[in-house]
Order: structure tokens, then sequence, then C-alpha cells
């Protein structure tokens, strides 16, 4: 088996992963901060422990500042509703996710005025485009990191920098770069960005976080019991509490912090090198079959692991069954939750075949599929002429 | 230990832990006393007369706190009488 669906959630994860989820269970199975006993701060030194690393990873020097999540979406939610009120104007690009792109599209039918900025075919964004977008009353500028679809990279430092320009804040979506591509919140200047857990942080689904920078203020998504502040019925003001009522995801962090301590010893940089040699080999050897259709840009370097592509005659969702049945190759196949995105590469509504690498994927797994991708390719050739 | 620090949250109280502890000083968390502070979580016990260089080494890693008491609980007679 073959497995290229990391966008979706990475697999496998590292041993340590599992081993954090069952020593939560056999030996700090009590509620973070809601007692003293021994259980009790054993599993609040395991979130505490593991907010310090996530901090850590993204450089953010307060770790109060990283607010633990269910996902990227609830995440992306939380700044989004949290910030965002009737009347203000909000930017983002075409090449969104709906975790980004639903949200907005709801504030809208509350009174947020939205500007989407065409991306080119290829995903970037033209950043006189943006530039152009951005008013005097926006109040934030929200973009990928990297696209689950195109696997484009966002130039983030350039976009902090024109929305800074003119005091607008700026949400990253890092749900596809998070643990795969270096990030540093406060080189790149960045107020808000979500991550999830499970992708290339190698954690269990079910974790992800925001960070939120110093002086960013937010509406809770959820208000309700955190531990603290105890004698008030109304919401604590401070980080994290803020924004982590009811009871954590104790396993799960437990098992982010093994993921994100997994990938500090290889170092994101590894990763990233890693991951794009891999996008390079595919590209390159799949540029040279006949009938196929790459989407997204052409230079490896511009991209996270993600590669998108079409064989001519033949439906995505046909190929993923091939791919899958034939060959033990798993892919995603469709809209990959990104409607505007695909309407930007020219797939839309059928959709592309999207093979996703990570960290446990090596060259030799590149050349089956690119194998696999030749006796298709021949195939749907032969469909085509006799049909 | 005769002091007692008290946290807003205990994203706070574990993180004076790990920094006091890296630095060598003897602390201890204990259910946090509900006579000194409303917070559900923990308190961190440690040397009242250590209490200046204490809290310079929490200010200086940004960790922050509810209050700083001079507390022993009655919960320590306990051991002793028995």
């Amino acid at each position: 088996m073959i497995y290229f669906d990391n966008a979706a959630t990475s697999w496998p994860k590292p041993p340590a992963v599992c081993a954090a989820l069952s020593d939560y269970f056999g030996d700090a199975g009590g509620n973070p901060g809601r007692a003293g006993h021994r259980m009790s701060v054993a599993a609040a030194r395991i979130v505490e422990n593991a907010r310090e690393a996530v901090a850590e990873l993204f450089h953010a020097n307060d770790s109060s500042r990283i607010v633990f999540t269910q996902n990227a979406t609830h995440a992306l939610n939380l700044a989004l509703y949290g910030l965002l009120r009737p009347g203000d104007h909000v930017v983002t690009t075409s090449i969104e996710h709906n975790s980004v792109m639903r949200p907005l599209r709801h504030l809208e039918t509350l009174g947020v005025e939205l500007t989407v900025v065409a991306c080119g075919a290829d995903g970037m964004v033209d950043l006189d485009i943006l530039h152009h977008a951005l008013r005097s009353d926006t109040r934030l500028l929200v973009t990928t990191h990297g696209s689950n679809v195109a696997g484009t990279i966002m130039p983030v430092a350039a976009l902090a920098a024109f929305a800074h320009e003119q005091r607008i804040l700026y949400l990253v979506d890092a749900s596809q770069t998070a643990g795969a591509i270096p990030i540093d919140v406060q080189h790149v200047d960045l107020d808000l960005m979500a991550f999830t857990g499970h992708k290339g942080l190698l954690g269990p689904t079910g974790t992800g976080g925001l960070y939120i920078r110093e002086g960013v203020a937010l509406s809770p998504l959820i208000r309700g019991g955190t531990g603290s502040d105890s004698a008030h019925e109304t919401q604590p003001e401070f980080l994290p509490d803020a924004y982590e009522s009811g009871t954590l995801n104790v396993a799960g962090i437990a098992g982010l912090a093994a993921g994100v301590n997994f990938l500090s010893e290889i170092g994101i940089d590894a990763v990233k090198t890693h991951e794009q040699k891999l996008v390079a080999q595919f590209l390159a050897g799949a540029s040279e079959i006949p009938g196929i259709t790459l989407y997204g840009p052409r230079d490896g370097a511009l991209r996270c692991g993600v590669v998108s592509f079409n064989v001519n005659g033949v439906t995505p969702s046909e190929v993923g069954l091939i791919l899958d049945e034939s060959f033990g190759i798993c892919a995603r196949t469709g809209l990959h939750c990104a409607p505007a995105a695909h309407r930007t590469l020219g797939t839309f509504p059928m959709g592309t075949v999207r093979f996703s690498f990570g960290w446990f994927n090596g060259p030799a797994e590149i050349d089956v599929a690119l194998a696999a991708l030749r006796q298709i390719g021949v195939w749907a050739r032969s469909e085509l002429a006799t049909h | 230990m005769d002091g007692l620090i008290s946290f807003f949250a205990s994203h706070h109280a574990m993180r004076a832990e790990a920094v006091l502890k890296g630095s060598g000083w003897a602390v201890r968390l204990i259910p946090g006393p509900k006579d000194l502070s409303p917070n559900c979580g923990v308190a961190l016990r440690f040397e009242y007369a250590q209490r200046e260089n204490v809290l310079a080494a929490l200010v200086a890693k940004n960790v922050r706190i509810d209050g700083v008491h001079c507390y022993r609980p009655r919960s320590d007679d306990w051991s002793v009488r028995r």
C-alpha cells in the first residue's frame, strides 16, 4: 500500500505518538487544570508541555498565545467569528479551502463585506491585484499558506507586510504547511495562524490550534468552564483559558506533542526538502506521460507536498478507483473541499486527482505511482480511441 | 515550604513549576487553597524566604501569577501527628 493522502491526514504516525496516547490513558488520565491531585496535574503537564513544544516550533515567544482547538477549521472559525463584525471588510483569495470560504460566506450574510482576489491558474496570488483589493476600512486579510489542491505556497511574508502597511490584520491558514514548511510567526509578523495537529504535525485527529498575537482581541466562539476564575459567571479574558472552555482533548494533545517533538528532532527544513524532492520527482516524471495534465506551479520549490493532475478522458474518481484497487495507491479525488480553488485552476466541477506526500513517503513510491499512471494513460488513450 | 504562589490559569502554574524546577528550586504543586484563590486548579509551594529570586525568575519567563502568600496548609500537621 502506498499512502499519498497526507494532505487529508498524515499516515503513518511516529510510534511515539501512539505511545503518548497509551501513556495518557494509563498514567495521567485526569482532567487538566480542574483539580490539584496527581492525575490532574499530570494531564495539565501534558497539555502545557505540548503548548510549549508547538510555540517553539512556530517561534512564538509566549506559549499562552497558542490556543488548542479541535482542528484548523475550529481555529479558523474562532479567528473569523471572533474578529469580524457587520460593516468590516475582509479580503481573501480564490484558492481558499471551504474552512475559510464557508465562514466568510456566512459572515457576508451577516453584513461583513468580502472581496475574493482571483489567483492565477497556478494558484498563485498576484500581489498587485491583492494590494489594490485592500481598502482603508479592511479589517482582515486571510490566506492559506499552502494550497490543499495545487500545492501553491503563498508569499506570506510579503502579504503580512502589505497588510500591516495599512494596519490590516493577517490570518494565515497553515493547515497544509504546519510541520512541513518552517514557519516563524514573529519573523513573518503574523497576527493569527490556524493549524491542524493531524497532518504535517503528525498528531492524532481532533487536535489543532490558533496562534494569536499579543494585542489581538477575539470574542470567544464558545464559553464555559476553564478551571480558572471559577468564582465568576463571566468568561475569563486571559489566554489560553478565554478560548479553551470545556475539557480539552488531552489524549490527542499528548499525541500531538509527540508528533511535534519527532519533527523538532528531524527539523522542519529537512521535511520541506524531502517533500519538495518528491514533488519535483513526480512533476518531472508525470510531465513526460502523454495525456496527463498537471496543475499548480511547475517549480517544485513553489509548492508544499501537494500535486494535482488529471488523466485525459478519465474522470478523477475513476483514476482514484484504479489507483486504489489495482495499484494499492491511496489518493484523494474530486473537489477537496475547495470549489473556489478548482474554479481557479479550471477543474470545476470534476476536480482533480491529488497526491500529497509526507515524511514517510520515499522516491521508490513515486516511481511506482508514475508507472501506474503510464499504464492508466495507455488504457485511457485506447479507451478514447475506441469510443 | 512556607510560601505559596497562586495562579489565574493552570497554564501559568505548569510553566512556573517547569521554570523553577529547571533552576534547581524546591517547589511542589498542590491543590489551590480556596481560602486564598477561587481557581479550581493548582498552586505552587516554595520557600517564602526565596520569594524575591523566585518572582524574578518567573517575571523573566513571562509567567503570570495571581498572588504570593506566606502559607502553610494545615494538612502539614496531619503527617506530623501521624
